[in-house]
């Protein structure tokens, strides 16, 4: 009980900063909207190249934000030393890494819906007959990615260079969830829903050994 | 349960040393203070007396020596450390974008402090009036009393404050000065660093910290006058 009510106050924390901040409303969404145009306008007007090359830049517009995004949440834990506040506190660690997954993965859900509904609207295509599928594949990928944000987050916090190591490290880390999600969300889209089952199976696997990680070693990340 | 040493001292350091990518900023220091004690830490600039604090605290870990804290093994027990602590620096731990009140709720929430004690520590601190006005607008002096409130919110066994009167109004250091008072009649520790000094009287005993050693080491020792 004392998990969940430590994790729920550093996610609910986490929400009311970006509600406030806006960082995901003012510089997330854009920098979504705009990769989605720029991959269209590079790819050209050729409608069966666009829907071909869909779930691709679906995912990859997806997680270039997510980076973006998980900047965003460390930012406030950086402003006036607050995570050492949370190193200081006799909090469990793993209820912390969970809030801070839980709240950046509120936020990519958010996103996530946004940008569907873009792919959707400048590429042609539609997953309406397989909803719960897309659903599914966008919601493992979004678990997977907030558990690896939170984690290496809170490792690049004390680097020097953090902007740059941050995605040096998490993109590499990402790409089973990119592949996966891509390759989910063409099955669905080409009708062949059930045949994502693997790929379901191992973003499912990716969340579970990142989660896991996180639990385990994002208390001793935190120390110094 | 964890073990805790029976032992007069709340705090007790042997040959502590910390470097910073190999530059040392405290060297071999060993310090004992007795629980209920005001100790006032004193030094110039860079003589060492914040990481001695937040090796206290347990932010900072040593790169040597060993030591305990209110009974509690400096390296291995510092989750016991940390319930019974708070360090109040001029990093003051503050979310921008969370109101007063916000902050001192989450704090204690992640503390195991009652959160519904925050409201009366905000009005003892003097900021009952912008309780639910975001930390983004307030004042450096501002910020210094609200990360005071949290130590009142808490009310910890050992008090560490940083500089605790920099950019505070004669008021706001009365504030400072009555936390400290209260802390000690309530049999409280504190250790209180400042490079300037403090109302005659606050403290029980005062040391010199100067290029990473501590000088006035045993209680009682008077190595630097106390006012008054």
């Amino acid at each position: 009980m004392t998990f969940l009510r430590q994790a729920l106050a550093v996610a609910s924390k986490d929400l009311r900063i970006e509600l406030r901040g806006r960082h995901a409303a003012a510089v997330v969404l854009p920098f979504a909207c705009t990769q989605l145009v720029a991959f269209g306008l590079s790819l050209g007007p050729g409608r069966t190249l666009l829907e071909a090359t869909a779930p691709a830049l679906l995912w990859l517009a997806v997680l270039f934000s997510a980076v973006l995004a998980f900047r965003g949440t460390y930012e406030a834990e950086g402003e006036d030393g607050a995570l050492e506040g949370l190193l200081l506190a006799p909090v469990d660690r793993a209820a912390v890494f969970a809030g801070k997954a839980a709240a950046v993965a509120a936020q990519l859900l958010a996103l996530e819906v946004v940008v569907v509904l873009l792919t959707a609207v400048l590429f042609g295509v539609s997953s309406a007959g397989s909803p719960l599928e897309l659903a599914a594949a966008l919601a493992l990928g979004t678990v997977g990615l907030a558990a690896v944000g939170s984690l290496f987050g809170v490792l690049t916090e004390a680097a020097r260079a953090r902007e740059a190591v941050f995605p040096l490290l998490v993109l590499p880390v990402t790409i089973p969830v990119l592949v996966a999600g891509v390759r989910a969300t063409a099955l669905v889209q080409a009708g062949h829903p059930a045949d994502a089952a693997s790929w379901l199976g191992l973003l499912l696997v990716f969340d579970v050994v990142f989660l896991s990680a996180g639990a385990l070693l994002f208390g001793q990340l935190l120390e110094d | 349960m964890a073990i805790r040493y029976i032992s007069p001292a709340a705090v007790r350091l042997r040959g502590v040393s910390r470097a910073f990518d190999l530059v040392p900023a405290m060297s071999r220091v060993d310090l004992e203070v007795d629980a209920g004690e005001v100790v006032l830490i004193r030094g110039p600039n860079g003589a060492g007396k914040s990481t001695l604090l937040r090796i206290v605290a347990t932010a900072l870990s040593p790169t040597a020596g060993t030591g305990q804290v209110l009974g509690f093994d400096l390296l291995s027990q510092r989750e016991e450390i940390r319930r019974r602590t708070e360090l109040v620096s001029h990093r003051t731990r503050l979310y921008e974008d969370l109101t007063a009140l916000e902050n001192l709720r989450f704090a204690a929430t992640i503390h195991g402090a009652d959160p519904c004690r925050a409201g009366a520590a905000l009005e003892r601190m003097g900021l009952a009036r912008v309780s639910r006005e975001t930390v983004r607008g307030f004042s450096q002096g501002m910020r210094q009393r609200l990360a005071l409130a949290r130590a009142v919110l808490r009310g910890p066994e050992l008090l560490l404050l940083d500089e605790p009167y920099a950019g505070l109004d004669p008021e706001a250091r009365e504030l400072v000065d009555d936390l400290v008072t209260a802390a000690r009649s309530e049999g409280r520790t504190v250790l209180l660093v400042t490079h300037g000094g403090a109302r005659p009287g606050l403290a029980t005993r005062s040391v010199l910290m100067r290029g990473g050693r501590l000088h006035a080491l045993a209680p009682g020792e008077p190595a630097l006058a106390v006012p008054g």
